[in-house]
C-alpha cells in the first residue's frame, strides 16, 4: 500500500501543472531527462549511460526514476521529462486524446515468443488440482495491478485467444505488484499476471506455478520509448539521443537476447550487462538472469500492434475513440538513427 | 400521611477531608394535609433537607419517617424544582405522564390522569407543546402538574417560584393555593422569601445558617382561603416581623462572608 | 454654553450581516461559467481540468447507460452498512462507558489508544483478516464511523443535566429508566454531531476501501478514471462524492430537526 498511487500522483501533477502553467523553458540544452522504472526492461538505457553511448552523440542523458508507469506519462505530458520509457497503457492514449501531444518513437520491450517477461501464475494447489489451460481460468479470480495496465491488456487478449472474455473471469485490481504476490500467497486470488522476477519467486517459494508466458500466447508491443512534444520538435537532439539508444539496443540484444537452436544463450558482454542492470535495479544478479525482455535489435516499433491496442481499449470503453497512427507514432527518428549508427 | 424528621444530620466531606456540617439535628413534623414552609438564609441546608426527605441523598445520622395511611402504589413524595427540571424532549403531556410511567400505569390511564392535572393547572390546549415553547410560569405549572399527577403522600417544593418574575410569582402563589385547596396533600415548601412563606403556609420553620438548625417555628393563624388583602393584616405583619427578627443577623453575616 | 439638539444615530450598521442569497448563487454560477469559458478558449487544457459541460455530458451518458446507478448502488451499500454497524457499536460503547464507571475505566484507555490510528493504515490488516471482498470494505468504514460516535456519545452522556437525572430519580426512575428516558435523549444532540462527523469519515474511507479489489463503486470510479487518465470521468466521480457528502449532511440535519426539536444546532 502506498507505493503505486497513479490516480493520486496523477491528480497531484494535474494540480501542479495547472498552478505552474505551461512547461518551464529548458536551461541546459544538452541535457535530456529520461524517465524510467528501475526494472530489467530499462537495461538498454542503463547500458547507454554506463557505456557512454549517449555522450558519443553529444547527449547528456539524465535518468529520472519513478515508482510507477503512470507518473512517467504525466511527467512527459507536462514537460518535466523529455523522454519516457515505460509500458503502453490506456492512460497514455487518453493523455494524447486529451490534447497533450506525445510521440511513440521506439521499441523498449515486447511480449515475445520464447522470451519470458510476464507470466500467468496460478496457485500451486489449483495447478495440482488440474488447472492447466487458460480455459480452466473461467470463473476464477485473477489478480492484476490496475485496470488499464499492460497486465490487464495481456490478460484480456490471452482470454480472447482461448475463446473467453474478460467478463468470464473476476478481475481483481490489487494496486501494486507486491500486493498481488501476497494475494496469491494468501489464496485471496486464484492466479496473477506479473513480470519477472515475481513468477520465478512464486514458483521457487512453492505457492505458485507458472502456467504460461504471455509472449508465447499473445506477442505485443508492450513497452516503448516516448518523446515529449518539445524534444520531438528539436530534430537534432531527438535524433542524437536515438542514435545512442539504437547503439545501446544492439549491445543489449547481442548480449542477452541471442538464441541458438531455439534456446537462449548468453551473448557477448552478457555478464557485464547483468552487472549494469543489477547496479541500477538493485536486484540480485540471479534474479536478473531469469529473463530479459525482448526488443527489436534496432529498437523498431511494431506499429500495427499500436493500432490494434487502441482498438481494443476503445472496444472496452477505456478510450473514447482511437487516435490516427500519424497522430501518435513517429518512426522517423529511429529509422534515421538505425541507418546512421554503424555496426561495429 | 405524616412526616417525622428525627434528629437529622448531614455532614459533607470535601477533598481534603474537611467536614462541612449542612444540617445539625433537625427535628420537624408535618401533619396530614398541612402546609409547612421551611425558610432560612442561603446555605442553611433547606434544599439538602428536602433532598433527603425526597430520597435523593442519604442522611449522615437521624431518620425520616412517613406515618399513616397510604393508598397502594401511592408514592411517598414528589418534588417540584426551582429550575423546573422539565424534560426538554417531552411535550407537556409527556412530562406530566413521566411519574405515572414510573408507577407502571397503563397508557390509557396515564393519559387520562395527566389530562386531569393539566386542566387543573390551567395548561389546557398546551399538551403538545415543548418546554422551550413555554414561558417560565407555564413551565412551573407543568412541574406542579407532574408532581401532583402521581398523587404523592407529601408534596415537596424547592423554591418553586424563585426563578419567576415578581408578577408571575404572585399569581402562581395564588394558583398553587387554589390547587392545594382541591388536592389537599401535605406540602413541604422551601423558600427564602418571608412574605411568600407567611402567605402560603400554616407554619413556618425558620432555619439558621450553616450548620442548619431549627431556630423557631412560627405559626400562621390567617384564615383560609388566603387572599392578597391579608398581607396588610396585623397577624400577617407580626409573623413576618418575628421571622425577620430571627434571621436578620444571620442574613447580615451571610452578606459579609460571601457565598458559602 | 449654547444649547444644542442632536439626533441619536445608529452606529452599529457595520456589524449587521446579510444573508446575501443572490450573491451566493451568482458566485457559484459565475465560477462555473468562468471555468467553462477558460476550457473553451484553451487556457486550461481539457486534460488537466475538464469543462463543466463536458463533465455534465459524461454524467448524462453514464446515467443513461446505467453505469452510474451501478457504481452508486455499490458504494451506497457499503456506506450504509458500514455506517449502521459503526454507529450502533459506537453509540452502545459510548453509553456504556459514559454511564458505568467500570466500563469507563476499561474502555477509555482502549479508545484513547486506538482512536489516533489512521483507519486507512489498518486496511491491509483488515484485508488479511477478512479477505479482499466486501467484509473488509464495510469493516474499515465501520471502524471510521465507530470512533466519532463512541467519543461523541460518551460526551453526550457525561453532559446529561444532573438536575434532570435528579428529577427522574425524584419520580421513581431506576437505573435503566434513567438511561432510556434521560441520558439517551440528552445525548441526542451530541450523537447527531457524531453522525455528521462519521458520515464525512465514511466517504473518505469508502474511496480507500474501493482501491483494493473492487470493480464498482464511486471510489473505484475515481481511482480507475485516474489510472487511465480519463479526467472527465474522474470529475464525474468527484462530483458524485461531493453530492453524496452534501446529501448525507442534509439528510442528517433533517433527521436531527425531527429528533431534537428542542435544540437548534447547525
Amino acid at each position: 500500500m502506498g507505493m503505486c498511487r497513479p490516480a493520486v500522483l496523477g491528480l497531484a501533477f494535474l494540480l501542479g501543472a495547472l498552478v505552474s502553467g505551461p512547461a518551464p523553458a529548458r536551461a541546459a540544452d544538452a541535457v535530456v531527462k529520461v524517465g524510467a522504472l528501475k526494472l530489467t526492461s530499462s537495461a538498454p538505457l542503463f547500458i547507454g549511460v554506463e557505456k557512454g553511448f549517449f555522450k558519443e552523440y553529444g547527449i547528456d542523458a539524465e535518468l529520472v526514476f519513478f515508482q510507477a508507469a503512470a507518473p512517467i506519462a504525466t511527467a512527459l505530458a507536462t514537460g518535466q521529462i523529455d523522454v519516457g520509457a515505460t509500458g503502453i497503457t490506456a492512460a497514455l492514449y487518453n493523455i494524447v486524446l486529451g490534447g497533450e501531444q506525445m510521440w511513440l518513437v521506439a521499441d523498449k520491450g515486447r511480449e515475445w515468443p520464447g522470451y519470458p517477461l510476464t507470466g500467468i501464475v496460478v496457485q500451486k494447489d489449483l495447478y495440482d488440482g488440474g488447472v492447466r489451460a487458460i480455459a480452466d481460468l473461467k470463473g476464477r479470480r485473477i489478480g492484476i495491478t490496475t485496470l488499464g495496465s499492460t497486465f490487464h491488456y495481456s490478460l484480456g487478449n490471452i482470454l480472447e485467444k482461448s475463446g473467453l472474455k474478460l467478463e468470464d473471469v473476476r478481475v481483481v485490481p490489487l494496486q501494486t505488484m507486491p500486493a498481488a504476490i501476497e494475494a496469491l500467497k494468501g489464496k485471496q486470488v486464484d492466479a496473477i499476471l506479473l513480470p519477472q522476477p515475481f513468477p520465478g519467486t512464486a514458483e521457487a517459494q512453492g505457492f505458485g506455478k507458472i502456467l504460461f508466458w504471455v509472449g508465447d500466447l499473445h506477442p505485443w508491443q508492450t513497452v516503448a520509448v516516448f518523446y515529449s512534444k518539445k524534444l520531438a520538435a528539436d530534430r537534432q537532439r531527438a535524433v542524437a539521443f536515438m542514435k545512442g539508444y539504437v547503439k545501446a539496443s544492439r549491445y543489449y540484444f547481442d548480449a542477452v537476447l541471442v538464441q541458438k537452436d531455439g534456446a537462449l544463450v548468453p551473448g557477448s558482454h552478457y555478464d557485464e550487462v547483468v552487472q549494469i542492470t543489477a547496479k541500477y535495479t538493485q536486484a540480485k544478479p540471479e534474479v536478473i538472469r531469469l529473463g530479459f525482455p525482448f526488443q527489436d535489435r534496432n529498437a523498431r516499433l511494431l506499429v500495427t500492434d499500436i493500432e490494434r491496442q487502441m482498438k481494443w481499449w476503445t472496444d472496452k470503453g477505456f478510450m473514447k475513440r482511437t487516435i490516427p497512427l500519424k497522430g501518435i507514432v513517429d518512426t522517423s527518428f529511429v529509422e534515421e538513427a538505425a541507418k546512421a549508427v554503424p555496426e561495429k | 400521611m405524616r412526616v417525622l424528621v428525627d434528629r437529622l444530620c448531614k455532614t459533607y466531606r470535601d477533598r481534603s477531608g474537611h467536614a462541612l456540617v449542612a444540617l445539625d439535628g433537625i427535628d420537624l413534623a408535618v401533619a396530614s394535609e398541612e402546609f409547612v414552609a421551611i425558610l432560612g438564609p442561603s446555605g442553611c441546608g433547606k434544599s439538602t433537607l428536602l433532598g433527603i426527605i425526597a430520597g435523593l441523598s442519604a442522611a449522615t445520622s437521624g431518620q425520616v419517617l412517613f406515618e399513616g395511611e397510604r393508598r397502594p402504589g401511592q408514592p411517598l413524595t414528589a418534588t417540584v424544582f426551582q429550575e423546573f427540571a422539565l424534560f426538554p424532549w417531552r411535550t407537556v403531556q409527556g412530562n406530566v405522564e413521566f411519574g405515572l410511567e414510573e408507577l407502571g400505569l397503563p397508557p390509557a390511564e396515564r393519559r387520562e390522569r395527566a389530562r386531569r392535572f393539566i386542566a387543573m393547572t390551567g395548561l389546557e390546549g398546551f399538551e403538545g407543546k415543548y418546554p422551550h415553547q413555554l414561558s417560565g410560569g407555564m413551565r412551573q405549572r407543568v412541574g406542579i402538574a407532574r408532581a401532583l399527577a402521581v398523587d404523592p403522600a407529601v408534596l415537596l417544593m424547592d423554591e418553586p417560584f424563585s426563578a419567576l418574575d415578581a408578577q408571575t410569582r404572585t399569581l402562581m402563589m395564588e394558583e398553587l393555593l387554589g390547587i392545594w385547596e382541591r388536592a389537599r396533600t401535605s406540602i413541604l415548601y422551601v423558600t427564602h422569601n418571608i412574605h411568600e412563606a407567611v402567605y402560603m403556609a400554616d407554619r413556618v420553620l425558620v432555619l439558621s445558617r450553616r450548620p442548619g438548625r431549627v431556630l423557631d417555628t412560627v405559626p400562621v393563624d390567617l384564615k383560609r382561603p388566603r387572599h392578597e388583602g391579608q398581607m396588610g393584616e396585623a397577624d400577617f405583619l407580626q409573623a413576618t416581623e418575628r421571622i425577620w427578627g430571627l434571621i436578620k443577623s444571620q442574613a447580615q453575616a451571610a452578606l459579609v462572608e460571601g457565598k458559602d | 454654553m449654547p444649547a444644542e439638539r442632536v439626533a441619536a444615530r445608529d452606529r452599529s450598521a457595520f456589524l449587521r450581516r446579510d444573508d446575501h442569497r443572490a450573491l451566493r448563487l451568482a458566485a457559484l454560477v459565475g465560477l462555473l461559467a468562468l471555468w467553462e469559458a477558460l476550457t473553451r478558449v484553451g487556457w486550461i487544457p481539457a486534460l488537466f481540468l475538464p469543462s463543466p459541460l463536458g463533465v455534465l455530458r459524461e454524467l448524462g451518458e453514464m446515467a443513461a447507460s446505467g453505469q452510474l446507478l451501478l457504481h452508486l448502488a455499490a458504494s451506497l451499500r457499503r456506506l450504509l452498512l458500514g455506517f449502521a454497524v459503526g454507529a450502533c457499536a459506537g453509540i452502545t460503547v459510548g453509553i456504556v462507558t459514559g454511564f458505568f464507571s467500570r466500563a469507563d475505566a476499561v474502555g477509555q484507555p482502549l479508545i484513547a489508544a486506538t482512536f489516533p490510528i489512521p483507519k486507512i493504515a489498518l486496511l491491509p490488516l483488515l484485508i488479511l483478516w477478512l479477505g479482499i471482498g466486501e467484509p473488509s470494505k464495510v469493516a474499515v468504514i465501520a471502524l471510521g464511523v465507530f470512533f466519532p460516535m463512541a467519543i461523541n456519545t460518551y460526551a453526550g452522556v457525561r453532559e446529561a443535566d444532573p438536575l434532570l437525572v435528579r428529577a427522574a430519580l425524584a419520580f421513581g426512575a431506576g437505573r435503566w429508566s434513567v438511561i432510556r428516558k434521560v441520558i439517551l435523549p440528552s445525548a441526542l444532540p451530541m450523537i447527531f454531531a457524531g453522525l455528521k462527523l462519521g458520515a464525512g469519515t465514511a466517504l473518505l474511507l469508502l474511496v480507500a476501501a474501493e482501491m483494493i479489489a473492487a470493480d464498482s463503486g464511486i471510489g473505484f470510479l475515481v481511482l480507475h478514471a485516474g489510472n487511465i487518465m480519463d479526467t472527465t470521468k474522474l470529475m464525474v466521480g468527484i462530483v458524485c462524492l461531493s453530492l453524496l457528502g452534501v446529501l448525507s449532511h442534509w439528510a442528517l440535519t433533517r433527521c436531527e430537526r425531527r429528533a431534537v426539536p428542542w435544540r437548534q444546532t447547525s
